[in-house]
């Protein structure tokens, strides 16, 4: 993980199956983290949720005193601990309840070991941005919190909507995000003729962020895709 | 209930032409009957010839040529009676008795009109006299005061005609009122075996002249609502099933690519037992795309699956679909080209996003599956006059003609009941028909243009309103 001071954030992980919980906590302790908790029963989790105060919840759905839903319900009533569902339903339903709930994220059984943490490290930078750091390009930086790019001596202020594309990116930074997603990102659902926006702030992040802006190098056009966002020393 | 007016009408079109034919039947035959009648007939000709053919002789009156061998022929008998005296001066030899030989005017008149002693008579007139031809008395009924009103004879043509017609309304009425009922309890029942096949449950009411039938509609929809229940129970359950099998598989399936993944990115591992836990990793993962595959296939070929219905953009979805791919990071053996026209930027259906990403999805890793070692896989968007296609193509290996039949005509073995358990192709294509056909649309095989395997789903043209758009 580039990010350490993720690493101390304590996970609550809730299942039932008491070989799944030690296999996640194996796994995120191999990918660094520390501090985890563990609960079988909805009881339990709510108890720990009280008590230890995680910074993140992985929680399973089907749990033998309740189901994760009502679960995850009670504890929105007194705390905003950003919630992974991580369950063997897989159903469209059951994913849209999730989300629907407002949980961050729905991950469906099995799992890659990877994928997992990935998803804990986007949640949780995304949660716990007030400390993130500030992006290095390779010609410039980005500092999302204060919406400015810093090239050399020189500061640029960075508009909301450059700042939605910017950080549309940069979530996925070194993937390609299509032209939708970003549009849908600056201008909300259903973003259709938006395209030549799209562009010309294209053109403008360019400016801010690249040494040379016509030979763009951390801005990289996917022709008709898309466009992505390539870190430092990536 | 277009057709009860038809067999109506055709039943009215039938009883109108048998109608006329009827009429025009008895009119020949009447013509026949009279025809024949005037031929052996023809009592006044008769007596018009006897009358002729009386000669007066120096030895008396003679009846030359044939006529007597007609008359006697006929059974009749002639008298011939002198205008001067009124009395008989000639007669045939049969002349029954009870003939009187004298007669008065008024004998005369009563005879031209009717009867002697009951023998039918007729009159000829010959140059003295008057000859009567007498009949035997069964030979004909003569009509005695025929004489008519003038007007009724002229308009005798006229009158003919309106009998008639009102004759053929009066059928046309019975006829309707007979019918009438029998029609009314006919529509019901019609009404009631057109909506069968629908598959809703349908109810006749059992009464009039077909409640029988109606009876039996009542049950045989009663027997198809059962049956569908029982058919939907099944399919409900062995989905179910299904379901329920790939939830219960999917923790054990965790383990095992959880702690195989760890197995393949722990460094102080001999990279032999690296590889084989990433081939363990890799089969797991290929068994959890089964059971997804599986779960989802089963869903939609049983419409369980919820298909969320909004306007998406075709060209957004393909897009995200070939970037998911991209981001894979499989470029270099599978480079992906887009080839969409760049003006089109818009292709709004009403469909589910999801299913619809899953669909082009499906024919990419299909694309790759098949071409293990790689290939160009094409990805494109046309709108055309009534459809959007997408068509994914690559310049693989590509299929037989055989087997490009086989695609195109035989069901997928997990929908056939043929019983055989060969597999045939994976799951990947039956789910991207039955998500395309889930929304109308319509997929269709052929050969790349660049040898490999092309594969276009065509979605018809509806119109969206440009709010929903925005």
């Amino acid at each position: 993980m580039d990010y350490d001071y993720l690493k101390y954030k304590k996970i609550l992980i809730v299942d039932d199956e008491a070989d799944l919980l030690e296999m996640v906590i194996s796994i995120l302790k191999q990918d660094g983290f520390n501090a985890m908790k563990t609960a079988g029963t909805v009881s339990e989790a709510l108890q720990i949720c009280k008590e230890w105060k995680p910074d993140i919840a992985i929680l399973d759905v089907m749990l033998p005193d309740g189901d994760g839903f009502s679960l995850f319900e009670r504890m929105r009533t007194f705390t905003e601990v950003p919630v992974l569902f991580l369950t063997a339903r897989g159903e469209n339903e059951d994913r849209l309840t999730g989300l629907g709930l407002g949980a961050d994220d729905y991950m469906v059984k099995p799992f890659l070991p990877k994928e997992l943490s990935l998803r804990i490290g986007i949640i949780l930078r995304r949660y716990y941005k007030g400390e993130s750091p500030i992006v290095q390009l390779a010609g410039s930086q980005i500092d999302f919190d204060r919406a400015e790019v810093i090239k050399g001596e020189e500061h640029f202020p960075l508009t909301a909507k450059e700042h939605d594309i910017l950080s549309a990116l940069y979530r996925n930074a070194g993937r390609i995000v299509t032209i939708d997603q970003l549009c849908e990102a600056a201008w909300g659902d259903n973003p259709y003729g938006y395209e030549n926006s799209l562009m010309a702030h294209i053109r403008r992040i360019r400016e801010k962020i690249e040494t040379n802006p016509s030979k763009p190098v951390s801005l990289i056009t996917v022709k008709g895709l898309g466009y992505k966002l390539v870190l430092a020393g990536k | 209930m277009k057709d009860i007016t038809k067999l109506i009408r055709r039943f009215m079109g039938i009883l109108l032409l048998s109608t006329v034919l009827v009429i025009v039947l008895n009119i020949i035959i009447l013509a026949v009957i009279s025809a024949s009648q005037t031929a052996n007939g023809r009592p006044w000709t008769t007596a018009k010839e006897t009358a002729e053919a009386l000669q007066e002789t120096e030895t008396g009156y003679v009846l030359t040529g044939d006529m007597s061998d007609t008359l006697s022929r006929e059974n009749a008998w002639a008298i011939y009676i002198d205008n001067d005296t009124l009395e008989v001066q000639w007669h045939t030899e049969n002349l029954p008795d009870t003939i009187p030989m004298q007669y008065t005017i008024s004998d005369i008149a009563s005879l031209t009109r009717g009867y002697i002693d009951g023998y039918p008579t007729y009159t000829g007139e010959s140059e003295d006299g008057l000859v009567v031809v007498g009949y035997p008395k069964d030979r004909y009924w003569k009509h005695m005061s025929p004489s008519w009103d003038y007007d009724f004879i002229k308009n005798a043509p006229y009158t003919v005609l309106i009998v008639i017609g009102v004759n053929i309304f009066l059928i046309f009425l019975i006829y309707m009122i007979a019918n009438s009922k029998l029609l009314k309890s006919v529509k019901p029942i019609t009404n009631g075996i057109q909506a069968l096949p629908s598959g809703e449950p349908v109810y006749v009411r059992e009464k009039g002249l077909l409640a029988d039938l109606a009876a039996k509609i009542n049950q045989t929809s009663d027997v198809l609502q059962r049956q569908k229940r029982n058919l939907q129970r099944k399919e409900t359950a062995r989905a179910n099933w299904i379901s329920g099998v790939s939830h219960d598989i999917r923790t054990p399936l965790s383990m095992v690519m959880g702690y195989a993944g760890q197995i393949e990115d722990d460094e102080s591992l001999p990279e032999g037992t690296r590889k084989n836990a990433r081939i363990i990793r890799q089969q797991s993962t290929k068994m959890k795309n089964l059971i997804n595959d599986l779960n989802l296939a089963s869903k939609l070929e049983y419409n369980m699956q919820p298909i969320n219905p909004k306007p998406v953009n075709l060209v957004a979805i393909a897009r995200q679909s070939v970037v998911d791919f991209i981001n894979l990071g499989m470029e270099e053996k599978y480079p992906i080209e887009w080839n969409t026209d760049e003006a089109l930027t818009t292709c709004v259906i009403n469909g589910d996003k999801e299913l619809l990403k899953r669909a082009i999805g499906n024919l990419i890793t299909n694309s790759q599956t098949h071409n293990p070692d790689g290939c160009t896989i094409s990805v494109c968007v046309e709108k055309r006059d009534t459809e959007y296609r997408i068509i994914v193509e690559d310049n693989g290996v590509g299929v037989t003609d055989e087997k490009l039949e086989e695609l195109r005509t035989t069901p997928h073995y997990m929908m056939s009941d043929s019983g055989t358990i060969e597999p045939r192709h994976g799951l990947g294509l039956l789910i991207v028909g039955q998500i395309v056909s889930a929304h109308k649309g319509a997929v269709s095989f052929a050969h790349g243009k660049q040898g490999g395997f092309a594969v276009t789903l065509a979605f018809p043209i509806i119109d969206i309103d440009d709010k929903q758009q925005r």
